[in-house]
């Protein structure tokens, strides 16, 4: 290594280092707490003097107050944020199917309004939100979140797969005309398939999008059977005595779906999401 | 097999009209190309007879049905897409029983017209790749051999060799033309390449800005051109053209060029005083001794290729190409006379570029 590369590194290192620290240290305190004795919590060293694993079977037997319902819980998080990625895989996959290969009339207005609502940030269409929801009578629905959650991720997850689909060459479609194709058997046979690795990476996204949703759910839902976890972790902090390993330790079983999801289509997830964005 | 007609034609795409008027019609059986620059109207033409493209005015029949309002499947055609259009997720396989699976047809009867195609083609030891798995030609040949399997009236052809390498282009523009003379299907084919139209065709549809400029067998075409522009564009190294004033004496007649360089010309129609392009192909272009009727010229460059030579010769302000089976004894700067050969000189109205009957 010459003196330049040297430097260059040196000069990696002292930007990289603090980042890495900085995005870690929570994530390690999170750890640290979810291993800690009440006591040892707030004790403020590097590594607990007994560390144990007792917190995670008062979470898995639903121990306490706040985690009574734990599981299901964890079963709504889990239904909604299959269910709004699904969901929104449908709306998305069709609309950009229109758009872009059919050629749908307005088509493109449909989707330049779509975007148009990342105009208004969605904390501010919550309100409006809730009082639609509550319109259409799904106020303590779980569908009232679900919808809410593909309203949120389908205009982007459409221009996403918008933008995929118009890389696939037209002669394409042509080609399946001729041979025969409806339609339909164009969008199953060809399209689909084609896009196959922007539909994991949207998928994916509108899941994760949803699964880690906090304000709608909180405003949405109000049962504590109906509630998703990330909810269910805001209210341990109404008490005077917050069970702080107990909320850490839950907090950090949540983290663990959305990284391994990441982990197993992060191959899909860093061309699909910006496949389009530029010109190849 | 069938027979296709086109009748009026007309095709605008909003308010800018790219097809004027064209009808002609092809037999069962022929090959016909569509030939001409970018722009003349011969893929949208194609893609009409494809029903990809909607027809402004005018019919397209096939054996004498009209098609304008038949969705493409189900007007029996196969089209080659010059990017291919192969499906990328499909095996070669896949890709060429596709159409028959979408029509439902039997396992057996699939595999069996898949394998004869395959074999006519020499695709079979790559059945079971991908598209992406295959060189250029072996994927032109997968599109072809989709075609093929449908056994379609008739096979559409829209510049399928313009993304090959040119000793390929050669290989596979034999192998079109032995598949038409073995399967003899209707076949239309657009290329703006002329060899490809001489070298393949039955017959050719020269096309310009829309219109037809000349329909005819090849070698017609290339003898006798209607018109300017067909005598341009058809001919490689292309015809040369000598704009001058057609000048009748009593018992001859020439062509005095810019520069007062007299081309002498045996039996020309046309009259005393008309402006006038006079075409010449290099072949017909030979050196005579200096002095007589020959047109003097100075060679400006020699480009011997073996077979034959090329000579780019300067006649006062115009500069000719001649092209000899000979290997001429003359060098850069050496004066030489000129003489076309009898018979073979093209007289076209320098106004309307058309033909002098002669």
């Amino acid at each position: 290594m010459n003196r330049r590369r040297v430097v260059a590194e040196a000069k990696l290192l002292l930007v990289g280092i603090p980042v890495a620290i900085w995005t870690l240290l929570p994530i390690y305190h999170l750890f640290l707490f979810s291993i800690s004795t009440k006591n040892e919590a707030f004790s403020g060293k590097l590594w607990p003097d007994h560390p144990t694993l007792n917190n995670f079977g008062t979470v898995f037997r639903q121990e306490h107050y706040f985690l009574n319902h734990f599981w299901q819980q964890l079963g709504n998080s889990l239904l909604i944020a299959v269910a709004a990625g699904a969901l929104t895989l449908f709306v998305a996959t069709t609309a950009a199917f229109s758009i872009s290969r059919i050629k749908a009339r307005g088509g493109r207005l449909v989707l330049n309004l779509a975007l148009f609502t990342y105009f208004i940030p969605a904390a501010f269409l919550a309100v409006p939100m809730y009082k639609a929801m509550g319109t259409y009578g799904l106020l303590n629905s779980q569908w009232a979140l679900i919808l809410a959650m593909v309203t949120i991720a389908a205009p982007y997850s459409i221009w996403v797969l918008k933008q995929a689909s118009d890389k696939l060459p037209y002669e394409l479609d042509e080609a399946a005309r001729i041979d025969g194709a409806s339609p339909l058997q164009l969008f199953r046979l060809v399209y689909l398939p084609l896009m196959t690795p922007s539909l994991v990476a949207v998928g994916t996204y509108a899941l994760l999008l949803a699964w880690n949703e906090y304000l709608y759910a909180f405003l949405l839902l109000s049962r504590d059977t109906d509630i998703t976890l990330p909810v269910a972790l805001g209210h341990f902090l109404s008490a005077d005595d917050s069970p702080w390993e107990l909320l850490m330790t839950t907090g950090l079983i949540y983290a663990l779906p959305p990284a391994a999801i990441y982990y197993a289509f992060k191959r899909y997830m860093v061309g699909g999401l910006t496949s389009g964005a530029v010109k190849a | 097999m069938a027979s296709v007609a086109f009748s009026d034609i007309e095709k605008s795409f909003g308010s800018t009209k790219v097809i004027h008027g064209i009808g002609f019609d092809i037999a069962d059986g022929e090959f016909m190309v569509l030939v001409g620059p970018s722009g003349c109207g011969k893929s949208t033409l194609l893609r009409m007879l494809a029903g990809l493209e909607e027809i402004t005015g005018g019919t397209i029949s096939i054996d004498g049905k009209v098609v304008n309002d038949v969705d493409s499947k189900d007007r029996d055609i196969a089209m080659v897409f010059q990017s291919y259009a192969l499906y990328p997720h499909m095996t070669v396989r896949d890709n060429m029983g596709f159409s028959l699976k979408l029509r439902k047809a039997a396992a057996g009867v699939i595999t069996e017209r898949v394998t004869r195609a395959a074999q006519i083609l020499n695709l079979e030891p790559y059945l079971d790749r991908f598209p992406r798995e295959l060189s250029g030609g072996q994927r032109q040949r997968v599109a072809m051999g989709r075609a093929i399997v449908r056994d379609p009236k008739v096979f559409l052809f829209d510049e399928p060799l313009s993304n090959l390498d040119a000793k390929l282009r050669v290989q596979m523009r034999a192998e079109i033309k032995a598949l038409h003379q073995r399967l003899k299907t209707t076949t239309v084919y657009v290329t703006h390449d002329q060899i490809e139209a001489m070298t393949m065709a039955d017959r050719i549809v020269v096309m310009h800005d829309g219109r037809i400029e000349q329909i005819g067998r090849p070698l017609d075409l290339y003898d006798r051109p209607d018109n300017l522009f067909v005598a341009q564009f058809i001919g490689s190294p292309a015809m040369n053209i000598v704009n001058g004033t057609l000048r009748r004496t009593a018992g001859s007649a020439y062509v005095e060029a810019e520069g007062g360089t007299r081309w002498p010309l045996a039996g020309a129609a046309g009259t005393d005083g008309q402006q006038v392009a006079l075409g010449v192909r290099p072949e017909h272009l030979v050196l005579a001794g200096e002095g007589g009727h020959a047109v003097p010229g100075d060679v400006v460059v020699v480009e011997p290729t073996g077979a034959e030579t090329e000579l780019l010769i300067q006649v006062g302000g115009a500069q000719v190409t001649l092209v000899t089976s000979g290997r001429p004894m003359v060098d850069p700067g050496a004066r030489v006379g000129l003489a076309i050969e009898p018979g073979m000189a093209h007289v076209f109205d320098k106004a309307t570029g058309q033909r002098l009957a002669a």
